[in-house]
Formats: structure tokens, sequence, C-alpha cells
């Protein structure tokens, strides 16, 4: 009998603690991570921002980060991932649960717009006045690409200058007794050269000219008819064209088609991952390929190079001549390295606010950005008169980090690599195809990815003979239709000419 | 018992298909613990195929351990791993037992939700939004509570302390003891293969810990070894960091996957005995 009510007891208490659950919520509704109350503070603890980004290898301890928090009086607490993919889906679940960080990287303007749109990122159209020197120090042009709708939702962080151009292994022309070459034939010759020729003199067959990370290795070779990579965005005769529908394109196609079947690509080109092109570079059986020159013209990967091979030598070519000029690749003039964004929560929290732009202007500031560019004067660096000169560079490779608004790239340059000035300024001043790709933000209803999956495949299947270059315009057709390509083509033109309008 | 021809020639066919089999598993491991101690140079000027390490240098694993934050996430997985599968397995085996006495009320509908949970799941912001109005945001515990019971797991324990003759229970009962008792004296010490089969599991996935983390733990101070070495092989992928940051190299990436994989590895073949012991277990009842 007892046994009977205890067992009864027993369930009523099991089913109530599995309804406990079901309290409405009466714990605060700030999303607010800090536990200080918003208002008066007392002024002298530091106040902890919390800075989501992309990274990795942060030291401890921060030598920069605790230079910035001593001179802001805050503690900056980065959060960051390695992967932009992990980063992005963490961002994405602590913003829809409410967590939000106090400085968001947003990175790009299709999510900047995406979060902006949903209410998320704070307007800081009202606090232009107090971010003027982050405002100066990137620039009127560069500040407007955080603008979108109307309201100013990101804070921009300088553009990169261009890295990239072809390259060629100097030994091996010497060897064979060939020339640079200038044009698209004098390439397709010396590719065939340094494949069937044996440019290394070992006696073996085991060279070829061109590599790269997929369909990217035919960059310049794009340029050279004038068209950009698959896909983008550039200006032709005062119009505004996607690199698909130009008329130059199947040409660029069918001359890499030839390149294919010459059999100086390497074979595994589609398949490379992740940083195996470059390896293969180190590893020397590649001599005609189109890389950033932070990739061989560095200390340490000239080491590399070295150790494989001391003879090897690169040296920086011009773009060839082809039907469309000579531009060398393309660099995309509507970017930014970084877009930084706040959470719209900040509105009511005006102490934090205020420290952020502190932030954002005292890197922009010479003093902070002299640290944040090379580190502390007298440990890191020096000053020669006007000019920076690096003493130790250790312990603070990873300021690039802290440089929220970026940095003056041609001074910094030439400090940092000032034994590669030639190849940088070379990579600057080659004429390229200026594409606007980073301005566009979706249409509704239209799904990149699967978009860009058909592209690829397709191209892929066009370079390697697997579908005929007469089949291009039926290619054309069915990505308008079946993948509404159409639909973003005409939203991308209106809003890239919005832009150049401006 | 005569060994024909056939016999040997069975055996020898046999041996030499399993043999084959157990060089195609050895080898990526072999590989990657080759190139891991071999210096990026030489892995380049062999066109990244060595499976016979010419020249070791443990400069990779020197690197990977010069920062702090290394031991620190090393003492955070082992802490997840050791405290969490201690915390799986009291309360599983705690939900297991009493489940698996069939004179228990209400048992059916409590094996149902669990079926249920296997099933169909809250999905991520919904468990998301329960772990942070639990408080376990960017705490350690984040990693161990809200798994602390895999459905799969349970009802795996669950069916094995089923099958244990209810006549020893019996016995046990009429002697005086309580269910506590039982649980501590009779059952676990005959389970300890579902045991460490299940604790195995459990181990495997905190030492793999990875998305977890990523979810619900932004302080970069408790992240497991799983995402620090995800970090470290993921940075080669950065184009910004192509100008400033040393770009770890393929023996770097070995050595991390090596760091990772190498612990669970070592401790396999201590409890496999036990598994096998549990595959027949059930089999012959005597």
């Amino acid at each position: 009998m007892k046994k009977k009510y205890f067992n009864r007891f027993v369930i009523l208490l099991l089913i109530s603690l599995m309804t406990v659950g079901c309290t409405p919520k009466e714990s605060s509704n700030t999303p607010a991570k800090n536990n200080k109350e918003t208002g008066q503070e007392n002024n002298n603890t530091p106040m902890e921002i919390e800075i989501a980004q992309t990274g990795a290898g942060f030291p401890d301890p921060d030598p920069i980060k605790d230079a910035i928090d001593k001179a802001l009086n805050i503690k900056i607490k980065i959060n960051a991932l390695a992967s932009a993919d992990d980063y992005f889906n963490q961002l994405n679940v602590r913003l829809s649960g409410g967590n939000y960080p106090d400085i968001i990287l947003t990175q790009d303007r299709q999510r900047m717009a995406e979060y902006g749109r949903k209410g998320m990122l704070l307007d800081l159209t009202p606090y232009i006045n107090q971010l003027q020197p982050a405002i100066d120090f990137v620039g009127e042009d560069n500040f407007k690409k955080g603008n979108i709708d109307g309201k100013q939702y990101g804070i921009p962080r300088i553009p990169d200058v261009p890295f990239n151009t072809w390259w060629v292994r100097k030994d091996w022309l010497d060897n064979l007794g060939l020339e640079v070459p200038t044009s698209l034939d004098e390439i397709t010759n010396v590719a065939k050269a340094f494949t069937f020729n044996d440019p290394d003199q070992n006696g073996k067959k085991d060279t070829y000219a061109i590599t790269g990370g997929g369909i990217g290795a035919f960059t310049g070779i794009f340029s050279a008819y004038g068209v950009g990579a698959p896909g983008q965005f550039y200006v032709k005769d005062g119009k505004v064209i996607n690199s698909l529908k130009d008329p130059a394109m199947k040409d660029a196609l069918a001359k890499i088609k030839g390149l294919i079947s010459d059999g100086v690509v390497d074979p595994e080109l589609i398949a490379n991952t992740a940083r195996q092109h470059i390896d293969k570079l180190y590893q020397g059986q590649y001599g005609l390929v189109y890389f950033p020159w932070t990739e061989i013209a560095k200390v340490e990967s000239q080491e590399q190079i070295k150790m494989v091979n001391p003879d090897a030598e690169w040296i920086q070519i011009k773009a060839p001549t082809g039907p469309g000029g000579n531009l060398d690749g393309w660099y995309d003039v509507a970017t930014v390295s970084r877009m930084w964004s706040l959470p719209k929560s900040l509105e009511n929290q005006p102490e934090k606010l205020k420290k952020i732009f502190e932030l954002f202007n005292y890197v922009s500031e010479r003093e902070g950005n002299l640290l944040v560019m090379y580190g502390e004067e007298g440990k890191n660096y020096k000053m020669e008169g006007d000019k920076v000169v690096i003493t130790d560079p250790k312990g603070v490779e990873h300021s690039h980090y802290y440089q929220m608004t970026g940095r003056p790239n041609a001074e910094y340059l030439a400090t940092k690599f000032g034994y590669a000035q030639k190849e940088i300024d070379f990579a600057i001043e080659q004429p390229r195809v200026e594409v606007y790709n980073s301005l566009i933000t979706l249409p509704d209803g239209y799904v990149a990815s699967d978009a860009d999956r058909y592209i690829n495949e397709e191209i892929i299947k066009f370079i390697y003979g697997n579908r005929p270059l007469d089949e291009y315009d039926a290619f054309i057709e069915t990505l308008e239709n079946t993948f509404n390509y159409k639909i973003y083509l005409d939203s991308a033109t209106e809003q890239i000419e919005e832009f150049i309008k401006q | 018992m005569v060994r024909g021809l056939e016999d040997r020639l069975f055996n020898t066919i046999i041996y030499i298909i399993l043999g084959l089999v157990g060089i195609v598993c050895a080898f990526p491991l072999l590989y990657v613990l080759s190139v891991s101690v071999t210096p990026y140079g030489e892995v380049l000027k062999h066109g990244g195929y060595i499976v016979i390490p010419r020249s070791i240098s443990f400069e990779a694993y020197k690197k990977l351990f010069a920062g702090n934050d290394m031991v620190q996430t090393f003492g955070v997985t082992i802490f997840i791993t050791v405290v969490g599968t201690f915390v799986n397995m009291v309360l599983t085996t705690l939900m297991a037992y009493p489940l698996s006495r069939k004179n228990l009320p209400g048992r059916s509908f409590f094996l149902m939700l669990i079926v249920f949970t296997i099933l169909f799941s809250g999905g991520i912001i919904p468990t998301y939004l329960v772990v942070r109005n639990t408080g376990l945001i960017d705490t350690v515990w984040a990693m161990i509570i809200p798994n602390a019971i895999g459905a799969f797991n349970l009802l795996i324990m669950k069916s094995f302390f089923e099958n244990l003759p209810s006549e020893l229970f019996d016995s046990a009962r009429i002697d005086g003891a309580k269910e506590l008792r039982i649980l501590w004296q009779i059952v676990i010490p005959l389970s300890m293969p579902v045991l460490l089969t299940v604790g195995l599991f459990y181990t495997v996935g905190h030492w793999n810990e990875f998305f977890q983390a990523i979810m619900y733990v932004t302080n970069t101070d408790l992240h497991p070894m799983q995402v620090v070495i995800r970090n470290i092989l993921m940075q080669s992928q950065n184009p910004e960091l192509m100008l400033d940051e040393f770009v770890p190299t393929t023996t770097l990436q070995m050595a991390a996957v090596i760091v990772a994989s190498v612990p669970v590895i070592v401790i396999y073949p201590f409890i496999q005995k036990h598994f096998t012991k549990g595959v027949t277990l059930g089999a012959i009842k005597g």
C-alpha cells in the first residue's frame, strides 16, 4: 500500500521537475554580457570591450593590447577564430541568441547589409562627428563603403594594395636561352619550353609551367583579354559588364583550353587546396605563375625556395600583351580589407560607445597607429628623423589585428619589407582590370552558392574540353534562367552604376 | 585436427588480405608521423612523399608548444575529458539502471521521450538560448553539461543491464539490499564491458570537442585542443596573413594532427580487450 503511494509521488516529482523549465523568464532582458549596469560608472575601472573577429596567433601576454588598454583605460577582450566559416557560424548563433560582442567584424558588405537590415547593427550616422579622426584616416572614399541604404553600418579598414603579378624562373629562361615573354604567344612558347625542354637540366621530365589554386592560376590570361575572372563586374566601353557576358571571355577560355591541352599546366590544378600550389612552387617544378610577391619575395619564402634549390631565381614580369591590352590581373576597387560594425544594443550604453570611438580614433591617429603597425617605440622600432626603422619584429607579428582602421600601405610595406621594395612597387604600379564585386549585395530570391557552383563547374568543363566552347551561349542562358543569374546581373549593375555616380 | 592444404591456403589468403588492409589503414598515420618530424625543406625536396623520415627534427613540436596557449588548451581538454566523462558515466548509469527495471512505473513513457530526442532536436538556436539562460555560456561546463547524457549511449547501457539475470537482483533483495546498493555492488562490477565501451565513446567525444566549443565558448582561454589546432591549420587560408605572419608549414600542420590524435590512439589498446569480451558476453548464456 505504502509502495503504491510512494511510486505515484515519485512520478509526480519527475513530471514537475520537467515542467520547472517552463517558468516565465524573469531574468534580465539586456543581452550585454558585461556585468556592469549602464549609466554612472566608477570612472577608474577600465571599460571592458569585446572584439569578435577572425584571426589567430595572439600572444600571451599581448604587448600591443596592454599598451592600448593603458592608453585608453579600457580592457580589450579579443574573441577570434582562424577560420572565417567557424567565425561566422559562431557569430550568427550569437547574434540570434542576443549575445552581442561590442565590436563585430562583419567583413563584407553583403553580411553588413544582412545584419543591418535585420536591425542588429547600430547606425553610426548620428555619431559621425565623434569618429572624425578615423574618417580622415581611411578617407571619405573608403568610409562611404560602409554606408548602405543611407545608413552608416560599418567602419571600413583601408584596403590592401595589389600583390599579384606574373613571375617566371629566370634561371630556367637562361638555361634554355629564352627571352622574357612579352606577348601571349611568347607565354605559350615559354610554357612549352619549360614543360618539354628540361629547364632544370636534371635529365627528367618533371617540370611544368603553370600552377595555382584552381582557376585563379589563369587570372593573368583572363586579363590579357581584358576580362576579369568569371563572375566579376567591371566597366567596359563606358558600361558595367559581367565577365561572363563579355564577348572576349570565349577567346580567353579558348586560350586557356589550348594551354591545358598543350600539357603545360599542373595536372592537379583543380584539386589544389589550401597551400598546395605554394608548396609545389617551392618544390621547383613550376616556372611561370601568377602569384603574390608575399609568397615569393618575402625572406621566409626565399628561404624555402633556396633550401630546395639554391640556384632558383624568380623575377616579376610585366603582363603579356594580349587582345585586351596588357592588364595585369584584376583589383577590386570597391573593397576594404575589413569591415567593422557595432551592435544596436550599444545605443543604450553611451559610456562604452564613447570608449569604442576613442579606440577607433586612437589607432587612426599617428601615435596609436605607430603602435599597432610596428609595436613599442624603443623596443620594436626606433625613429630616425621621420623614418621608422624596425629593431625587433618579434612578439608583435600579430599587430595587424589591432590596425582596426588599417595603415598607410606605402609607408608600412616600405618599413617592414624594405628589401622587397622593388617587387612591392612593381605590383602596385601594374594596370589592372578594375572590378566592383565587393560592392554588391545580393537581391532577394537569388541563391549565390548554386549559381557560383554551376559557373565553376561549367568553366572547368570548357577549359578541359569536356564541353565544347560553342555551347557557351547555351551555358549563359541556363545560368540566367535556371539559376536566376539575370536578377543578380540587373541588381548588381544598378548598384555599381549608383556607386560610380557618387 | 588435420590441417589440409585447403585450410592452409585459406588461412594464407586471409592473412594476406588482412595484412593489406592493415597496411592501408596504418599508412596515412605513418605518413603524418613522418612528415611531422621531417624539416619542411626536406618535405619539399621529396615532393611531399616521405614514408621513412630521412632526418628527424622536432622543430615543429617545439614551435607548437612554444606559446602558452598550447599548454593551457591541453589542460582544458584534459579537464573536459576526465571530468566530463565522469559526469557522463555517473548520470548515464544512474538513468540507465532504473530504466532497465521492467517494473518502473512510467517506464515506457520515459523511454519514448528519450527516443524522441534521438529523432528530433531543438535546433541550434533554441539549444543556444537554453544554454545561455542557464548561464553556461563561456564556461567550461558548457562543453560538459548540455550533452551530459547521450541518448544512444543510454540505450546501449540500458539494454545491457536488462540482460543481466534478474535472479541476481531477487536474491540480493531478499538479503535486504536497497536499490543503490544493488547498482553499486552487483550491477556495475558485472557491467565492465559496457561501462568501458560507453566510457570510451564519451571520452573520444570529449577529446574531439569542437562544435560545442565554437558555439558556446567565446573566451579563447577555454577553447579545447581541437579548436586551437584548427586555428593553427586554418591560418594558412587567411589572405591577410600572407603579408604579416608566419604561415604554418606542412610539417607544423602534421605535428598538430599528431598531437591531437595520439593520446586517444595510445589509450585504445588498453581498453580493447574489454570490447571483445563485451561482444561475446551476451551471446552465451551460462
